[in-house]
Protein backbone atom coordinates (compact mmCIF):
# COMPACT_ATOMS: atom_id res chain seq x y z
CA UNK A 1 0.00 0.00 0.00
CA UNK A 2 1.07 3.39 -0.29
CA UNK A 3 2.86 5.21 2.01
CA UNK A 4 0.18 7.78 2.33
CA UNK A 5 -2.63 5.71 2.58
CA UNK A 6 -0.34 3.42 5.66
CA UNK A 7 -0.39 6.45 7.28
CA UNK A 8 -3.55 7.79 7.27
CA UNK A 9 -6.06 4.78 8.30
CA UNK A 10 -7.11 4.83 11.40
CA UNK A 11 -4.56 2.28 13.83
CA UNK A 12 -5.50 -1.56 13.69
CA UNK A 13 -4.18 -4.45 15.69
CA UNK A 14 -2.87 -5.52 12.17
CA UNK A 15 -1.70 -2.55 10.43
CA UNK A 16 -4.08 -3.55 7.73
CA UNK A 17 -7.00 -1.02 6.59
CA UNK A 18 -10.17 -3.50 7.72
CA UNK A 19 -12.11 -2.51 4.28
CA UNK A 20 -8.98 -4.11 2.79
CA UNK A 21 -8.56 -7.20 5.09
CA UNK A 22 -11.53 -8.10 4.61
CA UNK A 23 -12.24 -7.85 0.79
CA UNK A 24 -8.68 -10.46 0.72
CA UNK A 25 -10.27 -12.57 3.06
CA UNK A 26 -13.15 -13.15 1.09
CA UNK A 27 -11.00 -13.69 -2.10
CA UNK A 28 -9.15 -16.08 -0.25
CA UNK A 29 -12.99 -17.71 0.17
CA UNK A 30 -14.06 -16.98 -3.12
CA UNK A 31 -10.62 -18.89 -4.17
CA UNK A 32 -12.20 -22.02 -2.26
CA UNK A 33 -15.41 -21.40 -4.05
CA UNK A 34 -14.22 -21.78 -7.32
CA UNK A 35 -11.45 -24.38 -6.59
CA UNK A 36 -14.48 -26.27 -5.84
CA UNK A 37 -16.38 -25.31 -9.28
CA UNK A 38 -13.12 -25.98 -11.72
CA UNK A 39 -12.43 -29.13 -9.59
CA UNK A 40 -15.70 -30.68 -10.17
CA UNK A 41 -15.60 -29.71 -13.53
CA UNK A 42 -12.56 -31.44 -14.34
CA UNK A 43 -13.83 -34.29 -12.83
CA UNK A 44 -16.72 -34.85 -14.54
CA UNK A 45 -14.75 -34.48 -17.58
CA UNK A 46 -12.67 -37.18 -16.24
CA UNK A 47 -15.25 -39.71 -16.16
CA UNK A 48 -17.78 -38.57 -18.88
CA UNK A 49 -15.34 -37.35 -21.42
CA UNK A 50 -17.29 -37.68 -24.66
CA UNK A 51 -20.32 -35.16 -24.57
CA UNK A 52 -23.90 -34.80 -24.89
CA UNK A 53 -26.62 -35.67 -26.58
CA UNK A 54 -29.41 -32.75 -27.89
CA UNK A 55 -32.87 -32.53 -27.85
CA UNK A 56 -33.26 -34.63 -31.01
CA UNK A 57 -31.14 -37.16 -29.86
CA UNK A 58 -27.68 -36.52 -31.83
CA UNK A 59 -24.69 -36.97 -30.23
CA UNK A 60 -22.43 -34.45 -29.79
CA UNK A 61 -18.53 -34.38 -28.98
CA UNK A 62 -17.74 -31.26 -26.61
CA UNK A 63 -14.02 -31.15 -28.40
CA UNK A 64 -16.13 -29.36 -31.71
CA UNK A 65 -17.93 -26.75 -29.42
CA UNK A 66 -15.20 -24.53 -28.56
CA UNK A 67 -13.98 -21.38 -30.63
CA UNK A 68 -10.27 -20.69 -29.53
CA UNK A 69 -10.22 -17.12 -31.46
CA UNK A 70 -13.44 -15.86 -28.97
CA UNK A 71 -12.12 -17.46 -26.26
CA UNK A 72 -8.62 -15.68 -26.86
CA UNK A 73 -9.98 -12.68 -27.15
CA UNK A 74 -11.80 -12.66 -24.13
CA UNK A 75 -9.16 -13.79 -22.48
CA UNK A 76 -6.62 -10.65 -24.08
CA UNK A 77 -9.81 -8.79 -23.47
CA UNK A 78 -10.10 -9.33 -19.41
CA UNK A 79 -5.96 -8.71 -18.91
CA UNK A 80 -6.38 -5.73 -20.54
CA UNK A 81 -9.52 -4.62 -18.36
CA UNK A 82 -7.08 -5.85 -15.04
CA UNK A 83 -4.04 -3.71 -16.53
CA UNK A 84 -6.36 -0.45 -16.73
CA UNK A 85 -7.71 -1.18 -13.15
CA UNK A 86 -3.92 -0.95 -12.20
CA UNK A 87 -3.88 2.42 -13.94
CA UNK A 88 -6.73 3.67 -11.99
CA UNK A 89 -6.12 2.52 -8.66
CA UNK A 90 -2.55 3.95 -9.61
CA UNK A 91 -4.29 6.92 -10.55
CA UNK A 92 -6.52 7.05 -7.50
CA UNK A 93 -3.31 7.00 -5.39
CA UNK A 94 -1.52 9.95 -6.89
CA UNK A 95 -5.24 12.19 -6.44
CA UNK A 96 -5.79 12.17 -10.62
CA UNK A 97 -9.50 11.65 -10.73
CA UNK A 98 -9.70 12.68 -14.74
CA UNK A 99 -7.30 9.29 -15.14
CA UNK A 100 -8.93 7.26 -12.75
CA UNK A 101 -12.61 8.36 -14.99
CA UNK A 102 -10.83 7.36 -17.92
CA UNK A 103 -9.25 4.09 -16.86
CA UNK A 104 -12.18 3.05 -15.06
CA UNK A 105 -14.48 3.70 -18.16
CA UNK A 106 -11.83 1.62 -20.48
CA UNK A 107 -12.24 -1.04 -17.55
CA UNK A 108 -16.19 -0.67 -17.37
CA UNK A 109 -16.41 -1.03 -21.58
CA UNK A 110 -13.57 -4.20 -21.52
CA UNK A 111 -15.80 -5.94 -19.29
CA UNK A 112 -19.17 -5.56 -20.60
CA UNK A 113 -17.34 -7.10 -24.03
CA UNK A 114 -16.11 -9.76 -22.03
CA UNK A 115 -19.98 -10.14 -21.22
CA UNK A 116 -21.13 -10.25 -24.68
CA UNK A 117 -18.40 -12.84 -25.73
CA UNK A 118 -19.92 -14.91 -22.81
CA UNK A 119 -23.10 -13.88 -23.65
CA UNK A 120 -22.76 -14.94 -27.50
CA UNK A 121 -20.82 -18.59 -26.56
CA UNK A 122 -23.48 -19.45 -24.67
CA UNK A 123 -25.91 -18.40 -27.25
CA UNK A 124 -23.76 -20.54 -29.44
CA UNK A 125 -23.67 -23.87 -27.42
CA UNK A 126 -27.54 -23.61 -26.83
CA UNK A 127 -28.80 -23.29 -29.93
CA UNK A 128 -25.91 -26.55 -30.20
CA UNK A 129 -28.01 -28.47 -28.51
CA UNK A 130 -25.81 -28.18 -25.31
CA UNK A 131 -28.13 -27.12 -22.24
CA UNK A 132 -27.58 -27.11 -18.26
CA UNK A 133 -30.05 -29.95 -17.88
CA UNK A 134 -28.68 -32.53 -21.09
CA UNK A 135 -25.39 -33.51 -19.91
CA UNK A 136 -22.79 -33.74 -17.29
CA UNK A 137 -20.63 -31.07 -19.58
CA UNK A 138 -23.46 -28.91 -19.80
CA UNK A 139 -24.42 -28.64 -15.90
CA UNK A 140 -20.24 -27.89 -14.63
CA UNK A 141 -19.51 -25.96 -17.87
CA UNK A 142 -22.49 -23.58 -17.64
CA UNK A 143 -22.19 -23.38 -13.97
CA UNK A 144 -18.35 -22.56 -13.63
CA UNK A 145 -18.48 -20.22 -16.90
CA UNK A 146 -21.90 -18.65 -15.48
CA UNK A 147 -20.63 -17.86 -11.76
CA UNK A 148 -17.90 -16.04 -13.53
CA UNK A 149 -19.90 -14.12 -15.89
CA UNK A 150 -21.85 -13.22 -12.27
CA UNK A 151 -18.84 -11.89 -10.53
CA UNK A 152 -17.19 -9.90 -14.09
CA UNK A 153 -21.21 -8.64 -14.17
CA UNK A 154 -21.43 -7.55 -10.18
CA UNK A 155 -17.72 -5.90 -11.34
CA UNK A 156 -18.86 -4.15 -13.40
CA UNK A 157 -21.86 -2.80 -12.10
CA UNK A 158 -19.73 -1.91 -8.56
CA UNK A 159 -17.34 0.28 -11.35
CA UNK A 160 -20.12 2.10 -12.96
CA UNK A 161 -21.52 3.02 -9.69
CA UNK A 162 -17.81 4.18 -8.55
CA UNK A 163 -17.29 5.91 -11.90
CA UNK A 164 -20.89 7.86 -11.06
CA UNK A 165 -19.92 8.63 -7.60
CA UNK A 166 -16.74 9.88 -8.28
CA UNK A 167 -18.96 13.51 -10.06
CA UNK A 168 -19.82 13.92 -6.99
CA UNK A 169 -16.86 15.02 -5.53
CA UNK A 170 -16.90 12.61 -2.63
CA UNK A 171 -14.63 9.94 -3.60
CA UNK A 172 -11.69 11.51 -2.80
CA UNK A 173 -8.73 11.58 -0.46
CA UNK A 174 -7.50 8.09 1.43
CA UNK A 175 -11.10 6.33 1.73
CA UNK A 176 -11.68 7.07 -1.91
CA UNK A 177 -8.02 5.51 -2.70
CA UNK A 178 -9.10 2.90 -0.53
CA UNK A 179 -12.56 2.00 -1.95
CA UNK A 180 -11.13 1.88 -5.24
CA UNK A 181 -8.35 -0.42 -4.19
CA UNK A 182 -11.12 -2.42 -2.88
CA UNK A 183 -12.75 -2.67 -6.20
CA UNK A 184 -9.58 -3.38 -7.72
CA UNK A 185 -8.57 -6.30 -6.08
CA UNK A 186 -12.23 -8.00 -6.90
CA UNK A 187 -12.11 -7.08 -10.12
CA UNK A 188 -8.34 -8.94 -10.58
CA UNK A 189 -9.60 -11.40 -8.46
CA UNK A 190 -12.20 -12.47 -11.53
CA UNK A 191 -8.86 -11.52 -14.26
CA UNK A 192 -7.15 -14.26 -12.46
CA UNK A 193 -10.30 -16.83 -12.48
CA UNK A 194 -10.54 -16.57 -16.00
CA UNK A 195 -6.74 -17.37 -16.89
CA UNK A 196 -7.25 -20.54 -15.04
CA UNK A 197 -10.29 -21.13 -16.78
CA UNK A 198 -9.12 -20.15 -19.80
CA UNK A 199 -5.97 -23.39 -19.36
CA UNK A 200 -7.90 -25.92 -17.95
CA UNK A 201 -11.64 -25.76 -19.32
CA UNK A 202 -10.49 -24.03 -23.13
CA UNK A 203 -7.20 -24.84 -23.79
CA UNK A 204 -6.48 -28.24 -22.64
CA UNK A 205 -9.58 -29.69 -25.13
CA UNK A 206 -7.25 -28.67 -28.14
CA UNK A 207 -4.45 -31.56 -26.41
CA UNK A 208 -3.07 -34.87 -27.68
CA UNK A 209 -3.94 -36.91 -30.93
CA UNK A 210 -6.89 -38.15 -29.31
CA UNK A 211 -8.18 -35.47 -27.15
CA UNK A 212 -6.92 -34.63 -23.55
CA UNK A 213 -9.63 -36.74 -22.35
CA UNK A 214 -8.89 -39.29 -25.00
CA UNK A 215 -12.11 -39.88 -26.53
CA UNK A 216 -10.63 -40.08 -29.82
CA UNK A 217 -11.39 -36.69 -30.95
CA UNK A 218 -9.15 -33.96 -31.02
CA UNK A 219 -10.78 -30.14 -32.32
CA UNK A 220 -10.18 -29.94 -35.66
CA UNK A 221 -7.11 -27.66 -36.22
CA UNK B 1 2.04 14.96 4.16
CA UNK B 2 5.38 16.27 4.13
CA UNK B 3 7.04 17.46 0.93
CA UNK B 4 9.97 15.06 0.58
CA UNK B 5 7.55 12.07 1.78
CA UNK B 6 5.16 13.18 -1.33
CA UNK B 7 7.97 13.35 -3.83
CA UNK B 8 8.45 10.17 -2.53
CA UNK B 9 5.49 8.47 -3.01
CA UNK B 10 5.12 9.89 -6.57
CA UNK B 11 8.11 8.12 -7.43
CA UNK B 12 7.18 5.12 -6.50
CA UNK B 13 3.78 5.55 -8.45
CA UNK B 14 5.56 6.43 -11.14
CA UNK B 15 7.59 3.16 -11.12
CA UNK B 16 4.64 1.48 -10.49
CA UNK B 17 3.07 2.77 -13.56
CA UNK B 18 5.86 1.33 -15.66
CA UNK B 19 5.99 -2.00 -13.84
CA UNK B 20 2.21 -2.50 -14.75
CA UNK B 21 2.75 -1.43 -18.79
CA UNK B 22 5.47 -3.88 -18.60
CA UNK B 23 3.81 -6.53 -16.95
CA UNK B 24 0.59 -6.08 -19.52
CA UNK B 25 2.68 -6.37 -21.98
CA UNK B 26 4.12 -9.64 -20.65
CA UNK B 27 0.62 -11.02 -19.98
CA UNK B 28 -0.50 -10.37 -23.73
CA UNK B 29 2.60 -12.25 -24.90
CA UNK B 30 2.24 -15.01 -22.79
CA UNK B 31 -1.17 -15.47 -23.84
CA UNK B 32 -0.29 -15.70 -27.18
CA UNK B 33 2.52 -18.31 -26.64
CA UNK B 34 -0.12 -20.80 -24.75
CA UNK B 35 -2.48 -20.42 -27.65
CA UNK B 36 0.31 -21.31 -29.99
CA UNK B 37 1.33 -23.76 -27.91
CA UNK B 38 -1.47 -26.05 -28.77
CA UNK B 39 -1.02 -26.06 -31.69
CA UNK B 40 2.78 -27.59 -31.40
CA UNK B 41 2.97 -31.20 -32.18
CA UNK B 42 4.28 -32.07 -28.97
CA UNK B 43 4.00 -34.76 -26.59
CA UNK B 44 0.94 -34.37 -24.59
CA UNK B 45 2.48 -33.62 -21.00
CA UNK B 46 5.05 -31.60 -21.84
CA UNK B 47 2.16 -29.21 -23.38
CA UNK B 48 0.14 -29.81 -20.40
CA UNK B 49 2.75 -29.12 -18.44
CA UNK B 50 4.38 -25.79 -19.97
CA UNK B 51 0.55 -24.58 -20.38
CA UNK B 52 -0.32 -25.03 -16.31
CA UNK B 53 3.65 -23.40 -15.64
CA UNK B 54 2.40 -20.67 -18.23
CA UNK B 55 -0.97 -19.94 -16.47
CA UNK B 56 0.54 -19.75 -12.89
CA UNK B 57 3.16 -17.28 -13.87
CA UNK B 58 0.40 -15.01 -15.25
CA UNK B 59 -2.05 -15.69 -11.83
CA UNK B 60 1.06 -14.69 -9.87
CA UNK B 61 1.95 -11.82 -12.13
CA UNK B 62 -1.02 -10.34 -11.60
CA UNK B 63 -1.80 -10.65 -8.19
CA UNK B 64 1.56 -9.73 -7.09
CA UNK B 65 1.42 -6.87 -8.98
CA UNK B 66 -1.62 -5.59 -10.48
CA UNK B 67 -3.39 -6.72 -6.55
CA UNK B 68 -0.15 -5.04 -4.97
CA UNK B 69 0.59 -8.06 -2.88
CA UNK B 70 4.42 -7.73 -3.54
CA UNK B 71 3.62 -3.87 -1.92
CA UNK B 72 1.31 -4.82 1.14
CA UNK B 73 1.46 -6.13 3.75
CA UNK B 74 2.96 -9.98 4.30
CA UNK B 75 0.04 -11.23 5.82
CA UNK B 76 -2.54 -10.32 3.24
CA UNK B 77 -0.05 -12.69 0.75
CA UNK B 78 -0.47 -15.57 3.14
CA UNK B 79 -4.37 -14.89 3.31
CA UNK B 80 -5.01 -15.32 0.41
CA UNK B 81 -2.69 -18.07 0.04
CA UNK B 82 -4.34 -19.87 2.64
CA UNK B 83 -7.85 -19.82 0.57
CA UNK B 84 -5.77 -21.22 -2.77
CA UNK B 85 -3.96 -24.40 -0.82
CA UNK B 86 -7.66 -25.27 0.51
CA UNK B 87 -8.82 -24.90 -3.20
CA UNK B 88 -6.11 -27.39 -3.94
CA UNK B 89 -6.28 -29.02 -1.53
CA UNK B 90 -10.35 -29.90 -2.56
CA UNK B 91 -9.31 -30.39 -5.93
CA UNK B 92 -6.63 -33.20 -4.79
CA UNK B 93 -9.44 -34.53 -2.26
CA UNK B 94 -11.72 -34.87 -5.07
CA UNK B 95 -8.79 -36.22 -7.44
CA UNK B 96 -8.28 -39.11 -4.71
CA UNK B 97 -12.25 -39.47 -4.33
CA UNK B 98 -13.19 -40.19 -7.82
CA UNK B 99 -10.17 -41.89 -9.27
CA UNK B 100 -12.45 -44.04 -11.78
CA UNK B 101 -11.72 -43.63 -14.94
CA UNK B 102 -14.47 -42.87 -18.38
CA UNK B 103 -17.69 -43.82 -16.88
CA UNK B 104 -19.98 -43.62 -20.30
CA UNK B 105 -18.35 -46.29 -21.43
CA UNK B 106 -21.37 -46.89 -23.87
CA UNK B 107 -20.39 -44.17 -26.07
CA UNK B 108 -17.30 -46.29 -26.68
CA UNK B 109 -19.07 -49.95 -27.76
Amino acid sequence: MSQVAESSHAPTSTGIDHKKLIMWLFLASDCMFFGTLISTHLIYRKLYPTGFTDAEGHQHFVQRLFDIELTSFSTFILLMSSFLMALAVSAMHKGQIKSFRRNVLGVIIFGLIFLGCQVYEFTHFYHMGLTIQNSVFGSTFYVLTGTHGTHVAIGVLWLILLYFYSFTGKLGGHVGALDVEVAGLYWHFVDIVWIIIFTVVYLIEYLGPNGFWGTGLPIAK
Amino acid sequence: MSAPLAKEFLTEEVRRYHHFITLALWLAAITGVEIVLIFIPLPLAVIFTLLCLLSAVKFFAVILWFMHLIYDHRLLFWVFIAGLALAFATFAALLALFHVDRIDTKWFS
